[in-house]
């Protein structure tokens, strides 16, 4: 009688936390303003403890990187050696038609990059979970970061703030399935052909999807791939993506299947720029310390 | 503490993508020690705690670690007497567990990406870590359990 009583009263316990847990999952996938400011109040209370370990490991991690990219190093130099002096005859080539681009953004009122001010902020820590694709920066809406906004390094696109505390902000990166509901808008380089870079779950690499027509795209592997100028864009247009590695033709299938390689570094961010934009103000839909999407 | 942990220091730590569940070690450490309602109750607050820092919605960690809490605690009811290998079993076993109910559970919640081939290649090796690193977790969560013997001195 005795363990009957208490194997019911554990599982009457177990019930009542599980059902616990399925009444939080349905108030925070319906946006529930209490849960976020919550999660940004305890992003907040822990920010100073994760400061004091990221200061503590940052030696070790930079000292364990030392040793295992020794190896690397030589090679990897030789190699941007000789990028920049393309990249040097690029930018050259860029300065000839630069003019008459820039002429043309001002007649038609196009947002660039360049309108965009911005935050610069150090990565302390990754994904807590093995699940997701984000980075944790010391900046949040204390210095005007809001939820929503695009992430670049000085090479390109790194993602979108995906949540904001007063201290502290989570970046998602553009190779997460879930970045933008599905991909983020690009154009080719060369025959600035419209698509999609799309993230799929275990790969690295994007993948191209075309709005427009693929074949007048003449894609080529190499070629970067930048953020669209469209209206109402999550990104300022212009800014680089990624490079196509891969372009594979089968019979039968309606466009390629190109692969992306993003030109950013996802896995060795230290330092990055959140950009207030649109410079209007407003989030992309999401909640931001504690308010809820409307 | 063990939070702050997996988000500053475990990032560096993953292999294949995949990096330990300090937090699913120690629900399943102090079930063990405890019983289930103990591992139950436990399982939910830590993985309560862990969902604030996480982008799925909150609550999937909590019922994921709850119920691998409970079930750790009624298997450690039916052993006769502790044995060396318990440890790294449990670690792995709870965490191909947890991790699976987990995924499952943010799923249906919405989260999008995770029913596919990579999350079971993420689950097999992040289990591997977690049956190595059980057999530092267990001890605490014996001590932590209040028994003074637990840790070597």
């Amino acid at each position: 009688m005795v363990v009957y009583r208490r194997d019911t009263r554990r599982r009457y316990v177990l019930a009542l936390l599980i059902v616990t847990s399925l009444v939080l999952i349905s108030l925070d996938s319906g946006g529930s303003g209490i849960i976020g400011s919550l999660r940004s109040a305890a992003r907040d209370v822990i920010a100073p403890v994760q400061n004091l370990v990221d200061d503590a490991f940052n030696p070790i991690r930079n000292w364990v990187n030392d040793v295992t990219d020794a190896g690397k190093l030589r090679s990897e130099n030789e190699a941007l050696r000789k990028q920049i002096d393309e990249l040097q005859g690029k930018v050259n080539r860029d300065k000839a038609v630069g003019s008459e681009v820039g002429q043309l953004e001002q007649l038609l009122d196009l947002p660039t990059i360049e309108d965009a001010t911005g935050v610069a902020a150090r990565v302390i820590g990754g994904a807590a979970g093995n699940f997701q694709r984000t980075v944790e920066i010391d900046r949040g809406t204390g210095s005007g970061i809001d939820v929503g906004m695009p992430v670049v390094t000085g090479a390109g696109l790194v993602g979108t703030v995906q949540e904001a505390s007063h201290s502290r902000a989570t970046v998602r990166l553009i190779d997460d399935p879930g970045t933008n509901g599905g991909g983020v808008g690009v154009r080719t380089e060369r025959a600035r052909v419209q698509g999609i870079a799309v993230a799929r779950a275990g790969d690295r690499l994007l993948h191209m999807s075309f709005i427009e027509d693929p074949a007048k795209a003449d894609i080529k592997k190499g070629e970067l791939v930048f953020t669209s100028a469209t209206k109402d864009a999550a990104y300022p247009p212009d800014i680089a993506v990624a490079k196509v590695v891969s372009i594979d033709r089968r019979n039968g299938d309606l466009e390629p299947d190109v692969a992306l390689q993003p030109v950013v570094d996802l896995d060795r961010l230290v330092f990055v720029k959140v950009l207030r934009w649109p410079e209007t103000g407003g989030s992309n839909g999401a909640t931001s310390d504690g308010g809820s999407s409307g | 503490m063990l939070v702050v942990i997996q988000t500053t220091v475990i990032p560096h730590l993953r292999v294949f993508d995949a990096g330990p569940d300090l937090v699913l070690l120690a629900t399943i450490a102090v079930a063990y020690e405890e019983g289930p309602d103990t591992g139950a109750i436990f399982g939910f607050a830590s993985g309560l705690t862990l969902d604030l820092f996480l982008a799925t919605p909150l609550g999937c960690s909590a019922l994921a670690f709850a119920v691998v809490g409970y079930l750790v605690g009624v298997f450690q009811g039916g052993m006769l007497r502790p044995s060396g290998w318990v440890a790294p079993v449990l670690g792995a076993v709870g965490g191909l567990a947890g991790n699976s109910l987990f995924v499952v559970v943010a799923s249906i919640a919405g989260e999008d990406g995770l029913l596919n081939g990579h999350s079971v290649k993420i689950i097999v090796v992040a289990s591997l870590y977690d049956a190595v690193l059980a057999r530092l977790v267990f001890p605490i969560g014996r001590w932590a359990a209040h028994d003074p013997d637990a840790l070597p001195r």
